[in-house]
């Protein structure tokens, strides 16, 4: 049996009037890299700190394999943490830290010797014994938070944004690290980031937060490819918005209004009317040349701003309905045939364009309408 | 456009302006504050360096200069701070009251500034805020309560010694809770927590962990308590009961006002020398402690640190 399975059940934190966590049920496997994402103050470390004992909630209930911890004083918890600023003892040198918890164990000599030395071999740090935390790297004082906690051999570690203050570069290469980590010890990794990247690369599954409530959970993949809400379409890389109106069901797929024009979009409730909002990834709109009637799902515009990334080309585009979009084209070395002021037909491949419902969308009677119309009309 | 013909020769200047611009020059070095400094540190330094010459003095005079001699730290027979009884017991006063102090308030010190840095809650902020009472309280007021105190209320103390030292404590407790409390929420909960995540109980993570991170602070706030002990002179008047607990201070003012020799300046060169040394070694630990704190990422900009330099 897999251990290290957490449940949480509406679980609340409020300090004084600050709804920090709002009743948010959560289930996380045995073994799995489990992602908390979002941005500050969406109550992501608290839920992290509930976990770990360094605040009470107020109410609802934390299962660590079926026991009810809520209660439990965190140096009491089967869990260990990794701080975001690693929280290394300064006066004490590497090998001390890691035995730190051994100590409080009360484990013989010489196994403590023995798991110290496996735990900083796991993370690649033998020798480094008798430095001390001053004289390492970032990178190396995270490793060794991570053994710190990890040769306890919890049933949970708990990592908040361990990654955050390093460099991009080492950010990428300890983020392939840990995950392969994570499954040679087959521990449960409760991650918490605001890096969207991040925690899609490194998760079995991910929970999107915002406000103190969840937003979605799912693998990296659906939660990017199928966001549920505005809020996740987003937070997770850049989207593209537009204001619609949903005209309900045509052949399983969504038709929606953008002013004049008619769109099938694939993706999302396929029966929404009145008021709505279609999104698509940058990466999925497809440039073509300005043609009068090029065929479906089109719209079309004229070129913006052409941005150079590096690794792919950004052009902006307004649409005949006034919004101004993104297309993401590959940099493949080839030079883009647009600049500025070029007139393009933008192309949504039905798969790719998805329906999101507008919050409150039902009571609204059809309002879009006339504001893309005064939009088109201000051109 | 304007061509190289056009471009104005610079105006001649006179020597006043140029002094000015020497002094003003705001792309050099701030001068006119390195000019000011300095006049404040020689009118500061240069009356206690006389005093400490003439201490040095071959005759009586404190102020016509004949010659090296130490003969008022030790070689007169009669009247050298060694030999003359009312000085020497007054320096035996003066280092009692300080060690007791240091032994009594660092601790007490300590167990008050992890509680109130800690404790957060109803009447948290008036207690911290109520610790620096003793600091901006005027002297002469505290005095005055204390012998009240001890004389009227709490008669078995009396004046004397332990009177002293409880004065002392009194006022000193505030020094150290404002190091000491400083140093605390200048390394925050962190260690704390990752202590307690480790496994360890509030009690051990004070033992291990919390308590060693402080020593710095602990070492420096023990250092300023004993140099601000042999400073005091108010609270140890107040509380003395003549004779034998007359401090350092109180024989310094009474020789001064009565008979002064040279005798005098060397106590007062001693007592300068003893607060000079326990300052600066309580911020050469301080430093040593905390080297490498700034490298690994943990702020140092504390308050105890400024209150050394304070002092």
């Amino acid at each position: 049996m897999t251990r290290g399975e957490i449940l949480l059940i509406e679980l609340s934190k409020r300090f004084g009037d600050l709804v920090a966590v709002d009743s948010i049920d959560l289930n996380i496997a045995g073994a799995e890299f489990f992602s908390l994402l979002g941005p500050s103050g969406c109550g992501k470390t608290t839920t992290l700190r509930m976990i770990a004992g360094f605040e009470q909630p107020t109410e609802g209930r934390i299962l660590l394999d079926g026991v009810d911890v809520a209660y439990t004083p965190p140096h009491k918890r089967n869990v260990n943490t990794v701080f975001q600023n690693y929280a290394l003892f300064p006066h004490l040198n590497v090998f001390d830290n890691v035995a730190f918890g051994l100590r409080r164990a009360k484990r013989p000599k010489d196994e403590l010797r023995r798991r110290v030395g496996e735990a900083l071999e796991l993370v690649q740090l033998s020798g480094f014994e008798r430095r001390k935390s001053s004289q390492l790297s970032g990178g190396q004082q995270q490793r060794v938070a991570l053994a710190r906690a990890l040769v306890l051999n919890p049933a949970v570690l708990l990592l908040d944004e361990p990654l955050g203050a390093l460099d991009a570069k080492l950010r990428k290469t300890l983020q392939i690290e840990l995950k392969t980590l994570q499954q040679e010890v087959g521990i449960t990794f409760l991650y918490v980031t605001h890096d969207q990247e991040e925690a899609l690369t490194m998760s079995d599954r991910l929970a999107v937060m915002n406000g103190g409530r969840i937003e979605q959970i799912g693998a990296p993949q659906d939660v990017y490819e199928t966001p549920e809400t505005l809020f996740v379409a987003d937070f997770l890389g850049v989207s593209n918005l537009m204001d619609a109106t949903g005209r309900g069901s045509v052949d399983g797929r969504c038709r929606v209004e953008i002013g004049r024009f008619e769109l099938d979009a694939g993706g999302g409730p396929s029966d929404v009317t009145g008021a709505a909002k279609v999104v698509i990834r940058p990466e999925r709109v497809e440039l073509e040349p300005h043609e009068a009637d090029s065929g479906p799902n089109r719209l079309p515009g004229m070129v913006e701003r052409v941005v150079y990334v590096g690794s792919a080309v950004q052009v902006l585009v307004r649409v005949a309905t006034g919004e101004t979009l993104q297309a993401l084209v590959t940099n493949t070395g080839a030079e883009l045939p647009y600049e500025q002021g070029t007139p393009v037909t933008l192309h949504f491949p039905a798969d790719a364009l998805r329906v999101v419902p507008a919050e409150g969308a039902s009571e609204a009677e059809e309002p879009a309408e006339d504001s893309s119309l005064s939009g088109l009309e201000s051109r | 456009m304007s061509t190289a013909a056009e471009v104005q020769a610079p105006p001649r200047l006179s020597a006043w302006s140029r002094f000015r611009g020497w002094l003003t020059n705001p792309w050099g070095r701030p001068r006119f504050l390195v000019v000011f400094t300095w006049a404040y540190m020689i009118w500061a330094l240069v009356p206690v360096l006389i005093a400490v010459q003439f201490s040095f003095n071959d005759s009586r005079s404190r102020t016509v200069w004949e010659g090296f001699s130490t003969r008022w730290y030790w070689g007169d027979p009669v009247d050298s701070v060694w030999h003359d009884p009312a000085l020497r017991n007054a320096l035996v006063q003066s280092l009692k009251l300080a060690t007791a102090d240091v032994l009594i308030a660092t601790p007490i010190g300590v167990l008050l500034a992890i509680g109130l840095a800690r404790w957060t809650g109803w009447g948290s902020r008036p207690s911290n805020f109520l610790m620096l009472f003793p600091l901006v309280t005027p002297e002469i007021v505290m005095g005055v309560s204390l012998l009240l105190l001890f004389t009227r209320v709490f008669t078995f103390v009396g004046t004397g010694t332990t009177a002293q030292i409880l004065g002392h404590v009194t006022f000193s407790i505030s020094y150290v809770v404002v190091i000491v409390r400083g140093r605390l929420f200048s390394i925050g909960r962190q260690y704390e927590e990752a202590a307690a995540d480790l496994g360890a109980s509030p009690a051990v993570a004070l033992y291990r962990v919390l308590l060693p991170l402080l020593m710095p602070a602990i070492i420096a706030s023990a250092a300023v308590v004993f140099a601000i002990s042999l400073d005091d002179f108010v609270i140890s008047q107040w509380l003395s009961k003549g004779g034998e607990t007359d401090t350092v201070p109180i024989q310094i003012y009474a020789a001064t006002r009565a008979a002064p020799l040279p005798s005098t300046n060397a106590i007062a060169t001693i007592m300068m020398v003893l607060t000079l040394v326990s300052v600066t070694a309580g911020f050469l630990v301080w430093r040593a402690f905390t080297r490498g704190e700034r490298r690994a990422g943990t702020k140092v900009a504390d308050e105890a640190g400024a209150a050394m330099q304070m002092r």
